[in-house]
């Protein structure tokens, strides 16, 4: 599997009822590095991690998360949601060069 | 069954026990509204003048008191370049008239001690996040959350770090 940076996947139960509060666990493809690392022919490793972070869920904003290249590669992160009503929940990370990666997966009741 | 030698000295141990253990109990009982345990230990120091300001900055003079929170962290991370952290607070409401604002990250040795806040509200239902760190050597670490009342409300870990996830 090759991943790029700025793939993102976002996990929610696969049967939601309506007023449930569900686990969402997010993860993006990112290196985080500090800007304390050399890479192997000594050049310094700038700093380039994901510094912003928004939770949006039927276009209310949920949650807002800011970062440092303290955060892992990779960074996963899991919180909660109260799933009150159906309709996207999207996330939206955006690095310290600016660059925008989202994601988005659909709230959707179980009929049964 | 004869009676081995030190028993006196092993009655008395048992008797400080028991009264450490309710000079223990009196205190939880003089704590009213905090998670039991919490008032177990001692905050840990502020390290430096670093960590100081941005407490100072984040809450001003408003104190900081221990309880409500989890901070779950392992006493041990072996790889300091993935530590998990998992936040919660299961007693705190979040309705639309109380409900926790924020929640801070402060560790205390690494190299940019405050290293994630989470702006979090109501629409999630309870606090819980669960997110990986790195760290760059054995220290505390703080768990500090807002109310939307300006309530502060903290809990601690300490955490040995094996191998430094900072270079």
């Amino acid at each position: 599997m090759n991943l790029t940076i700025g793939d993102a996947r976002i996990r929610v139960p696969s049967r939601i009822q309506q007023g449930d509060t569900i686990q969402v666990h997010a993860i993006v493809q990112h290196p985080m590095d500090t800007g304390f690392f050399r890479s192997a022919d000594g050049q310094p490793i700038p700093a380039y991690f994901i510094k912003d972070v928004t939770v949006l869920y039927a276009d209310r904003q949920v949650g807002h998360f800011m970062w440092t290249s303290g955060v892992s590669r990779d960074p996963v992160v899991t919180f909660t949601l109260v799933a009150d009503r159906e309709g996207p929940l999207t996330i939206r990370w955006i690095d310290n060069q600016g660059a925008v990666f989202e994601q988005t997966a659909r709230i959707a009741f179980s009929t049964t | 069954m004869p009676r081995a030698p030190d028993e006196p000295r092993r009655r008395e141990f048992l008797k400080q026990g028991l009264a450490l253990g309710l000079a223990v109990a009196a205190g939880q009982a003089l704590r009213p509204g905090r998670l039991v345990g919490a008032a177990l230990n001692p905050d840990p120091e502020v390290p430096n003048e670093q960590v100081a300001r941005i407490l100072r900055d984040l809450f001003g003079d408003r104190p900081i008191r221990r309880g409500h929170v989890l901070l779950d962290m392992p006493l041990v991370a072996e790889d300091g370049r993935v530590v998990p952290v998992i936040i919660e607070a299961p007693d705190l409401p979040m309705t639309t008239e109380n409900y926790v604002k924020a929640v801070h990250l402060i560790v205390d040795h690494n190299p940019d001690p405050y290293l994630a806040a989470f702006d979090v509200s109501p629409a999630m239902g309870t606090l819980s996040l669960q997110f990986r760190i790195k760290m760059k050597r054995s220290t505390w670490v703080r768990a500090i959350i807002e109310t939307n009342t300006g309530e502060v409300w903290a809990d601690y870990a300490r955490v040995n770090v094996s191998l430094n996830g900072c270079g």
